[in-house]
């Protein structure tokens, strides 16, 4: 097996399913859709030689429009699936997509522990500001004093500050996109895709039917492309202050990278110097080496 | 008539008395005889009551006696809690100076006329100049005398644990001598007799299930480990780790067991060979991803260490309560198996098989083991490495097959017995998607009520193409001490049929052999495979016998349960046992031998409302 580039340049087409999409006119995740397949393409990349999870949201419900090798699995779960997946097979680019309930709710304790471990994927963040798929309920990223779904009177909890979560977990790679930008989106996707180590890629998307506070007009007056007004991404305090704010104007774009760290994969010490991946290891082995010390 | 001795250490957690059975065992074992450790420790570092007892024979011997021969206690609680366990004519070696004995233990000394030595370990300690720790060389060196043994063998063995520390090596030396020429000035020289040893079990290996289990794994090509921390798992999550940079494989602790799982799901997914391991509680965490693995026909095995529950339970201590759980674990109905094993030999002979029944069916396997399984020394005969075989199932991966795939392969409804071509990822052909929620034969959602009546019968269907080839339940016979063929036939009655799985394969074995019960005609049927379940041999071994009794370690019979389910056979005599420990030797032989002294024999009834085997099936009855 290999994923060695083939002669022929990978096309958009490639990525075409018959599958129409579902998600509501003036949906974030067309535009996150069309932002992947373009980055993938631009990374001559052909559908067999990708690996896309899918959480549990409406993103989700994009797992069967485009191609790829897919997973689609369950709510809050998909970072731990990717890295196995990943570090089973290190040549194949992963990318796990999650919305922000399933990532800051339920599957929190697994992004925490997929930043920390710096595991070679990337992680493309649906972030709209409530659960979507089950009617418009409040995540733990909801605005307060917005009425949702169970909440009537809005949250009486907190909104959790993400980016501060991130930031305090030393990560690698941290971009945030908007749906309305797909040119954006492709550059940041690209950039995360070919990152050494965990790449949080934060999109801001409009959900039309259940977001009624960060709108796409709301977003598409405050974004600006932080690379193109000369941010350094290699500035950590000038990320997190970027990051950070959200008042006046959202910054996107790469907000931080480094690759001088090494990866998880990088890090195991038994798999250093070894070509091969897990996948290609699978046979029967000679065990009586290991049971000497028994007799 | 098998010859057997026990030697019992008991004393505090963090004591050192595992490093004295431990090195007591590899002596023995190494001058030819077969030892089985077992060990009783609570669920805490240092302190508290803890036993490590050896049973030792030149036969084979896979349990454990309450009496014994020997006992060491390296402490008085020891002398206060264990004394009575010892055998008439036994040996008391204690180390606690000036004890005055109470009345009763007076008594009994004398009743049975046990032999006590009190070894002034910290008078030898001082004189020699040496820690405390080195008390359990000591001690040591005076069992291997007391057992005949070859001082030049305990050196070798000390040798190979401290040979790069000299300093400590010639000090653990002169504590070898000193253990071995002491002599107590009341009992004088005291010796232990032993059977003639049998050479063959000199180059067998002591083993604990963990670790056979381990060596299974990594032989089945297990590339990809992830685990959480969690007794009796843990010991197999310590082996693997502590082999890694041999058998350069992917370790992971993970922060918790969905993590665990679902990281192996993963794994699998991609195409490697994947493990987690855990006990009751956490595959409770992991139940979820059971499920889905189900809707996306992932093959996965899991291994679930069982110890008494509910909740945090008894943490350190053995039980076969969680067979309903991994049976029905996961919401939705689907296909998967279910096995146990039972000794060292099938803790490693069923990592291949585990994972072959995993690929071919493209399901999860749930690999049960027990603490008792998990923690004890077993002395194995080297495992034959020509044995298995990796077999993927439908897994393509030639170029030109792969060319010719088309998406929809993948979850083809028609595939002959639910089973459909697997690729994976990575590989140049049509893609698809592994989809978590009901979906087409390409993985694309479809709520259509027609699809998904398809898709669940093809799935369901893989549920009997899996029973009809799983093997039955495996038949130990015993008549006049003699193994029996496995084939029981039309005219043969069978005095008393027992039924169980697990651990109580080995002291079920011993027990069939005991003079006691040698001269019976007693059949054992030992289920390793429990999900699907075939009852079409335990339905025609009852037929033939005059007693039928169920042996679990369960309050509620959960193996009888099942039968009853899948046929109708309802055993009513059970032997259960959930206090947290095993079946002990003479515990299972007193048992049974009163089935014999009975008088009442209408021991089953079939329930005709819960009848539900097939046509073939009932006609066994």
């Amino acid at each position: 097996m290999s994923v060695a580039p083939r002669i022929t340049q990978s096309a958009l087409s490639e990525y075409y399913s018959e599958t129409q999409c579902n998600w509501c006119d003036g949906c974030g995740n067309y535009g996150i859709w069309t932002a992947v397949k373009y980055a993938l393409t631009d990374l001559n990349l052909h559908p067999w030689q990708v690996c896309l999870c899918y959480d549990v949201g409406c993103h989700g419900n994009g797992s069967d429009k485009l191609q790829g090798y897919r997973f689609h699995g369950l709510h809050g779960r998909v970072i731990p699936f990717a890295a196995g997946a990943k570090l089973a097979n290190t040549r194949l680019p992963v990318i796990a997509f999650g919305g922000d309930g399933g990532t800051f709710s339920e599957g929190i304790g697994h992004l925490v522990h997929g930043v920390r471990s710096n595991y070679p994927i990337t992680f493309i963040l649906h972030n709209n500001g409530n659960f979507g798929l089950t009617t418009g309920q409040a995540s733990s990223l909801t605005w307060q004093d917005h009425p949702m779904n169970t909440s009537p009177n809005g949250i009486s909890e907190r909104t959790l500050a993400s980016m501060d979560v991130i930031f305090a977990l030393n990560p690698t790679f941290v971009a945030r996109g908007f749906s309305g930008d797909i040119k954006l989106m492709t550059r940041i996707l690209k950039a995360a895709i070919q990152h050494r180590g965990f790449a949080f890629v934060d999109v801001l998307q409009a959900c039309p039917t259940y977001n009624h506070f960060a709108t796409h007009q709301y977003l598409l007056d405050k974004y600006f492309d932080v690379n193109a007004a000369g941010h350094d991404s290699g500035d950590l305090p000038g990320a997190k202050a970027l990051a950070a704010q959200d008042q006046d104007r959202i910054a996107c774009g790469i907000l931080y990278q480094r690759e001088d760290i090494p990866d998880f994969y990088e890090r195991l010490t038994p798999r250093r110097g070894l070509e091969t991946t897990c996948v290609e290891e699978v046979r029967k082995y000679d065990v009586s080496e290991y049971w000497r010390e028994f007799v | 008539m098998v010859h057997r001795i026990s030697i019992k250490i008991v004393g505090a957690s963090g004591q050192g008395l595992n490093s004295i059975g431990a090195i007591v065992a590899k002596g023995l074992k190494r001058a030819g005889y077969c030892v089985f450790g077992y060990r009783e420790y609570p669920s805490l570092i240092k302190g508290g009551h803890a036993s490590y007892q050896l049973d030792v024979s030149n036969q084979r011997v896979q349990s454990t006696d309450t009496k014994v021969n020997v006992l060491v206690a390296l402490n008085h609680h020891g002398l206060e809690l264990n004394m009575e366990e010892l055998k008439p004519e036994g040996v008391l070696l204690h180390v606690t100076p000036g004890w005055q004995f109470p009345e009763h233990h007076q008594k009994l000394i004398q009743e049975r006329r046990l032999r006590v030595i009190c070894f002034p370990i910290d008078a030898v300690l001082s004189r020699l100049g040496a820690k405390a720790i080195l008390s359990n060389v000591l001690l040591t060196a005076f069992l291997w005398a007391m057992f005949g043994l070859d001082v030049e063998t305990l050196k070798s063995l000390v040798g190979e644990k401290f040979a790069k520390k000299k300093a400590l090596l010639e000090l653990n030396r002169r504590c070898v001598d000193e253990g071995y020429a002491f002599l107590d000035p009341q009992e004088g020289k005291i010796t232990v007799e032993l059977p003639t040893p049998n050479k063959d079990f000199s180059t067998h290996l002591l083993i604990t299930g963990s670790q056979a289990m381990g060596l299974g794994a990594v032989h089945a090509g297990v590339r990809v480990y992830a685990g959480y921390p969690l007794t009796p798992s843990s010991p197999l999550l310590s082996f693997i780790a502590d082999l890694e940079n041999r058998t350069h494989m992917v370790v992971k602790q993970a922060e918790d067991e969905i993590t665990a799982a679902q990281f192996v799901s993963g794994a699998m997914y991609m195409g490697t060979r994947a493990l987690t391991a855990t006990s009751g509680a956490g595959f409770d965490l992991m139940s979820e991803t059971v499920s889905l693995n189900a809707m996306i026909e992932n093959p996965t095995v899991f291994v679930l260490a069982q110890r008494p529950g509910p909740a945090t339970g008894l943490p350190t201590w053995t039980a076969q309560g969680d067979l309903l759980q991994a049976v029905n674990t996961g919401h939705g109905e689907f296909a998967r198996c279910v096995l146990c094993v039972s000794t060292s030999q099938d803790a490693f002979d069923l990592m291949p098989i585990a994972f072959n029944l995993a690929e071919q069916f493209q399901i999860s396997v749930i690999v049960l083991t027990e603490e008792q399984i998990a923690e004890a020394l077993y002395t194995q005969e080297p495992y034959n490495l020509q044995k298995a075989e990796i077999q993927r199932g439908k897994l393509v991966t030639n170029p030109e097959k792969l060319k010719a795939l088309k998406s929809s392969d993948r979850y083809d409804p028609n595939a002959e017995g639910g089973i459909s071509s697997r690729w994976l990822p990575g590989y140049d052909a049509a893609t698809y998607c592994a989809q978590g929620d009901e979906h087409d034969a390409s993985g694309t959602v479809s709520e259509a009520w027609s699809n998904a009546k398809r898709q669940m019968e093809k799935r369901m269907r893989k549920f009997h193409t899996l029973k009809s080839t799983l093997p039955q339940p495996y038949l130990n016979v015993t008549l006049h001490g003699e193994q029996g063929g496995h084939w029981i036939d039309e005219n043969d009655e069978i005095e008393l049929l027992v039924i169980g799985w697990g651990s109580t394969l080995g002291v079920m074995r011993d027990v069939m052999f005991s003079e006691e019960l040698r001269s019976h005609k007693i059949a054992y049927l030992h289920y390793t495979y429990l999900w699907p379940l075939c009852t079409a041999e335990v339905q025609r071994l009852a037929e033939r016998s005059k007693r039928v009794v169920l042996v679990e370690q369960n309050y509620q019979g959960q193996l009888g349960m099942l039968v009853r389910m899948e046929c109708g056979l309802d055993i009513t005599d059970k032997i259960l046992k959930y206090d947290g420990r095993p079946f002990f030797y003479d515990e299972l032989l007193t048992l049974l031998l009163a089935r014999f002294g009975r008088t009442e024999v209408a021991s089953v009834v079939i329930s005709q409302a819960h009848s539900r085997g097939s046509a073939a099936e009932r006609a066994g009855l």
